[in-house]
């Protein structure tokens, strides 16, 4: 479903990616209807997951490689175009609108889907305070009053409200208290069930691996490793990733 | 390797310009001689204004009131009460300097928007005052003013005139030049590039800001005063919305980013107002008044989109082109590479000193506390970012503050710092509370920062870099900056000091490099050199490791227990989970904006709650508890 | 009494035009952080243009139709010309590119009609005079085209999509790209309505105010004043500021000096800006996340 080739990018002159190649949903089309693949890219801060997101969503400009939604080329599109493509990404820190309510919030969040009509996203809006139970009495409720929780949902809820074809999403549980981890992780394990492809950048790898169908282990800008969670939950070189150069000395 | 810049090249810009203008009126003929002494007396209030701009980022849209206010005092002093010219140009200068002073205190805390129009809304008043007033002569104005005279001769002539405002604006551009390049200018030219950065450094914005208005006031009034006794008459123009449009595009035309472009700018835009004042009425019959505008309007749309340089940014470019002076032509920058061709920190003194640095008297004494937090809490809306924290910092310790991302690690920071203000909860440092105060106060009890996201000054040099945390290290201020003389000797030790601190950190070989062009470890490790070049008691770091080699860590580390050894207090936020352990005295852990631990390195190994927190479990969860218990025992050292 | 009911009613005629100009800035503003400095000559421009609609044997409601189409025209032209191509907006680079562009339409505005100021044809409707008050026709219909251009106004950022967008450009904008927003067309839809609520307070004013070139520079000045008293950021912060200020102004012309009318702006700005910098009728904007 979203494919990613060599792909190269940074800020002016200092290149944060140098050829990433990962692929989400990688069954074809008609395999791709049994379900959706959820993959989860970990790796410390620096290791260049962020900017991979935010290429991938055309907020960067890849300086090189190409990135495929369902087959079409999405690497050379501004943002509103990739989200336009069907892809729907869940921003670091949430960035929810503040003095906007939630419903408001979600409303946009089917912008690109706004000719569609409001019945479709009436039942949008449901399957979202469904998942996300907390957020339907706190509807009319300014998003900015939110608590951290409750604005990661929303902005979940927000990315699924434009229907994509692959939800991205940038490190959901940063900041968040472990109970409110695992609700999050648990909402993606169901989306997942129902047939929705998602790519999730994290740093909190114990709850990555928990629902993830793969792993990749990211590390200054390249990929690591590859593997299913069981197979990467005792490798050293996670650890040695996450827990910095001087680990390996300190132990070995 | 020419670490600073070159005074040489300027002092012949210098006599080449003053040649060109002294022969100028030999040369043209006498309509253009007459634009020509125009050009300089709007040269010269432009010059202030290219300050105000490029220095302080501000933009002023009545520096014809200044302008105004210099004039008017010109002419009732000289024409009413019979003073003479130069007694009587002092009082015109210091008058409008008071005007901007008092307007820039309210207006320079806030956006740039405010300053721009709170001036055009001074250009109206004024132009409304002298219009109604009797003792500025009502919309005929003030009139009369003689020529100025010294030693029996009279400046009347169109070319006298030129000649006696060529060393004006020669010694108006030389202060101008030698501020730009002066301790203050440095300051402002950091805060341009990253105002919390050159803040935490000590720079205190508003201030010089305010300093660098009135003075750019100041150069308006001057040229007011010449404009008095050239034309012989003030009246309400003098202040209105055209010209303090063309003062505009004779800065930007000019360039922002050098004081001579007011002085070229000004030949041009004279020009260009007397050719659309000739021009347009032809082009279209019955065309009268301010017509030129529409030239001033289109060109400064033009230049800005063009070439937002200004003439100079196009000059700079053709002599780049050329092959000639100019900045050298870009190169990618060197990497970190393995072969290790950029030094670590500490190369110089080898790997094994560990003898102390930054000893000084007066510091405190090791182990007193030496910030005090308490109950700090910053709520942004509904989220709880730093949740009532106590924490106690002492003389002489490296304190680990460790926790997983978006444990409100950096908001700790920044409220401690200043640049956050803390929703509740107080910050004592040094005996005084600092919290909520901006961070040049911080910085005024010798305490410091750096950044996770760099916070370089991209255009400086990386010794021009930390020449800015010498800042409140040297004294001279505006004044002395623009007379030179005094200010050149502190200007050498200022950048000695600095130089020793670059080199202390292994960037001794970059000094001279743009510190945009440095890869992102090496930026770190300036903006640490940055830091310490102020020489601080206290040291907050975030992330310094962060993008660095592994040598360059360990020489890092050994910078940092050096430091220890003389005497700072250094506070750590770093995701190297295990250089912390290795370095730091004591480790607070935060999670979820709540300090959940706070002791001895192994004590923090040990503890279940903070490795749970770190690599984010839930405690229902049986088979997570196992993985942390296998994590904990390898973290202390089991897995061999 | 009588004295104060009229001059507090002719100050809320005043105020009324300068929220319409101060609405514009708040429009840009919030989506590009922009201060349009032609938001004066978006209403000059548009009055003269009915004017001489009018004289070339136009419609009254034909002439105004196409004042308002044309400044709005003028004002995306303007964004796609002058704010599209600029790669890095600082306040520095907005401010002189938005008064390059108010200072060229001013001349263009000086070539095409001359130095002098005139009015348009008044709208319909008789004067009267009740309480002792005597109440133009003109000001009825400038305050009630005021009232049906706020509520309008208010009714589009709060209830429609688009409205909501721009309120989450101004906000989060990449949030709001990262769902499809253009920030292109947002910032082309805010200056179609500074454009036509500048043009709006033009023509609606010119009969009494009459129109001249330079009668955007004051205009604009106050439409800011306006817009800062609401914190640059709120509509009904800047209708409520534009109606205040219109009203001190009138009063301080009145019972102090005629001659102090145009200072009041500058000196509400002043006394504003160091009491309280985050406007009086607008929420503080709390440091966003």
């Amino acid at each position: 479903m979203l494919s990613i080739e060599q792909l190269h990018a940074g800020y002016r002159r200092l290149e944060v990616l140098h050829g990433v190649t990962l692929s989400v949903g990688a069954g074809d089309a008609a395999d791709g209807a049994a379900g959706g693949e959820l993959v989860a890219v970990i790796g410390a801060n620096g290791a260049g997951k962020t900017t991979l997101l935010r290429t991938v969503s055309g907020l960067l400009r890849a300086s090189a490689g190409q990135v495929l939604l369902d087959g079409t080329a999405i690497s050379r599109l501004p943002a509103e175009k990739v989200a336009a493509a069907g892809l729907a990404h869940v921003p670091e820190n949430r960035l929810v609108f503040p003095t906007l309510s939630v419903a408001d919030n979600l409303r946009l969040g089917a912008w690109t889907r706004r000719r569609g009509g409001s019945r479709h996203r009436a039942t949008s809006q449901d399957q979202v305070l469904e998942l996300f139970p907390r957020l339907r009495d706190r509807l009319d409720q300014a998003a900015g009053t939110l608590s951290g929780g409750e604005q990661q949902m929303l902005a979940i809820g927000r990315g699924i409200m434009a229907r994509p074809k692959v939800l991205v999403l940038d490190e959901p549980s940063v900041g968040l208290a472990p109970m409110v981890v695992t609700e999050i992780m648990q909402a993606l394990a169901r989306l997942r069930a129902e047939g929705l492809t998602i790519l999730l950048i994290e740093q909190n790898a114990r709850a990555a691996f928990k629902v993830a169908d793969r792993v990749y282990l990211m590390d200054r800008g390249r990929v690591l490793l590859e593997g299913t969670p069981t197979e990467l939950l005792d490798d050293v070189r996670v650890q040695h990733a996450y827990l910095g150069g001087g680990y390996t000395a300190a132990t070995g | 390797m020419r670490l600073l810049p070159s005074r040489r090249s300027d002092v012949v810009g210098f006599v080449v310009l003053a040649v060109l203008l002294a022969v100028f009126p030999l040369m043209a003929p006498l309509s253009w001689v007459n634009v020509g002494v125009y050009a300089l007396i709007y040269a010269i209030a432009a010059i202030g204004l290219t300050l105000l701009m490029g220095l302080a980022g501000q933009v002023s849209l009545g520096q014809a009131s200044f302008f105004a206010i210099g004039a008017y005092t010109q002419g009732i002093l000289v024409t009413r009460y019979g003073w003479s010219g130069i007694p009587s140009a002092v009082v015109a200068v210091l008058l409008a300097s008071l005007a901007a002073f008092v307007l820039g205190l309210a207006l320079l805390r806030l956006r740039g928007h405010y300053l721009a129009l709170g001036t055009l809304g001074l250009g109206i008043i004024i132009t409304v005052f002298a219009t109604e007033s009797d003792f500025t002569g009502g919309t005929s104005g003030i009139f009369g003013i003689p020529k100025p005279e010294f030693n029996g001769r009279t400046y009347d002539e169109p070319a006298e005139f030129f000649w006696l405002l060529i060393p004006v604006v020669v010694v108006a551009l030389l202060v101008a030049r030698n501020i730009v390049t002066s301790r203050v200018g440095r300051a402002l030219g950091a805060v341009n590039d990253s105002e919390v950065a050159a803040e935490t450094l000590g720079v205190d914005t508003f201030r010089l800001r305010l300093q660098v208005f009135t003075l750019s006031a100041a150069y308006a009034g001057l040229a007011g005063v010449f404009f008095a006794h050239w034309l012989a008459v003030v009246n309400p123009n003098a202040a209105n919305f055209p010209l303090s449009v063309k003062f505009l595009l004779i800065s930007v035309l000019g360039g922002l980013g050098t004081v001579w472009g007011a002085v070229v700018g000004g030949f041009l835009v004279e020009f260009l107002d007397e050719g659309m004042k000739t021009l347009i009425p032809q082009l279209i019959p019955g065309a009268t008044g301010e017509v030129q505008l529409l030239g001033f309007g289109i060109v400064l749309v033009l230049v800005i989109i063009l070439l937002p340089g200004g003439l100079h940014q196009a000059w700079l470019t053709l002599s780049g082109a050329l092959g000639g002076r100019g900045r050298p032509a870009a190169e990618p920058p060197p990497r970190p590479a393995a072969d290790g061709a950029p030094s670590p920190p500490g190369a110089a003194t080898g790997p094994t000193d560990e003898s102390p640095l930054f000893v000084r008297d007066g510091r405190p004494e090791p182990g007193s506390t030496l910030l005090e937090v308490r109950g700090l809490t910053k709520r942004f809306g509904g989220v709880v970012a730093v949740d009532d924290v106590d924490l106690d910092v002492r003389a002489g310790e490296i304190l680990a503050l460790i926790g997983p991302n978006g444990a409100g690690k950096t908001t700790c920071f920044n409220m401690v710092s200043g640049v956050l203000t803390p929703t509740s909860g107080s910050v004592t440092l040094d005996g005084h509370r600092i919290e909520g105060k901006k961070p040049h106060v911080f910085a005024r009890s010798r305490a410091t920062r750096t950044f996770q996201n760099l916070q370089g000054f991209g255009s400086a040099t990386v010794l021009g870099n930390v020449m800015v945390g010498r800042h409140l290290r040297s004294r001279s201020g505006m004044l002395r900056g623009a007379l030179l003389a005094p200010a050149r000797r502190e200007e050498r030790q200022i950048a000695q000091a600095a130089l020793d601190t670059v080199e202390l950190v292994g960037l001794r070989d970059e000094a001279a490099v743009p510190a945009a062009d440095l890869p992102f470890g090496r930026q770190r490790l300036m903006e640490v050199a940055r830091a310490l070049a102020l020489e601080p008691d206290l040291l907050l770091l975030d992330e310094p490791m962060a993008g660095l080699s592994a040598d360059e860590r360990r020489a890092l580390a050994q910078l940092l227990r050096r430091l220890r050894a003389g005497g700072m207090a250094i506070v750590l936020v770093e995701h190297d989970v295990e250089a912390v352990l290795a370095l730091a005295d004591r480790v607070a852990v935060l999670d979820d904006g709540r300090l959940i631990a706070l002791g001895s390195p192994d004590e923090i190994r040990a503890d279940p709650a903070v490795i749970a927190a770190y690599l984010g479990v839930d405690e229902h969860d049986t088979e997570a508890e196992d993985a942390v218990r296998q994590m904990s025992g390898e973290s202390g050292g089991g897995r061999a | 009494m009588t004295d104060f009911l009229q001059l507090a009613f002719s100050g809320l005629t005043v105020g009324a035009v300068y929220a319409l100009v101060a609405v514009g800035f708040v429009a840009i503003f919030t989506v590009s952080e922009v201060i349009n400095l032609a938001q004066g000559e978006f209403a000059a421009l548009s009055g003269l243009v009915a004017i001489s609609a009018v004289a070339s044997g136009l419609p009254l409601v034909a002439a105004l139709a196409l004042a308002v189409v044309s400044v709005g025209i003028v004002a995306v032209l303007m964004e796609r010309l002058t704010i599209a191509p600029v790669k890095r907006m600082t306040t520095l680079t907005s401010i002189i590119l938005t008064l390059g562009v108010s200072t060229a339409l001013k001349a263009l505005m000086l070539l095409v009609w001359g130095p002098n100021s005139r009015g348009l044809t008044p709208f319909p409707g008789q004067d009267f005079t009740v309480l002792g008050v005597s109440i133009r026709a003109q000001e009825l219909w400038i305050l009630g085209i005021t009232a049906v251009v706020a509520v309008a106004l208010i009714w589009f950022y709060e209830r429609t999509g688009w409205g909501k967008a721009l309120k989450a450009c101004a906000e989060q904008p990449t949030a709001a790209r990262l769902v499809g927003i253009s920030l292109a067309r947002a910032s082309m839809l805010s200056f179609l309505i500074a454009g036509v609520t500048g043009a709006v307070a033009g023509v609606a004013a010119s009969p009494i105010y009459f129109s001249s070139w330079e009668a955007g520079l004051a205009m604009g000045l106050k439409g800011f004043v306006a817009a800062a008293l609401g914190g640059l950021v709120s509509i009904r912060g800047a209708l409520l500021g534009g109606l205040s200020l219109g009203v001190l102004e009138s009063l301080v012309a009145g019972y102090v000096d005629t001659g102090l009318r145009d200072a009041v702006a500058f000196v509400v700005l002043i006394i504003l800006l160091v009491v309280r910098p985050g406007g009086v009728f607008g929420r503080h904007a709390e440091a966003r996340v």
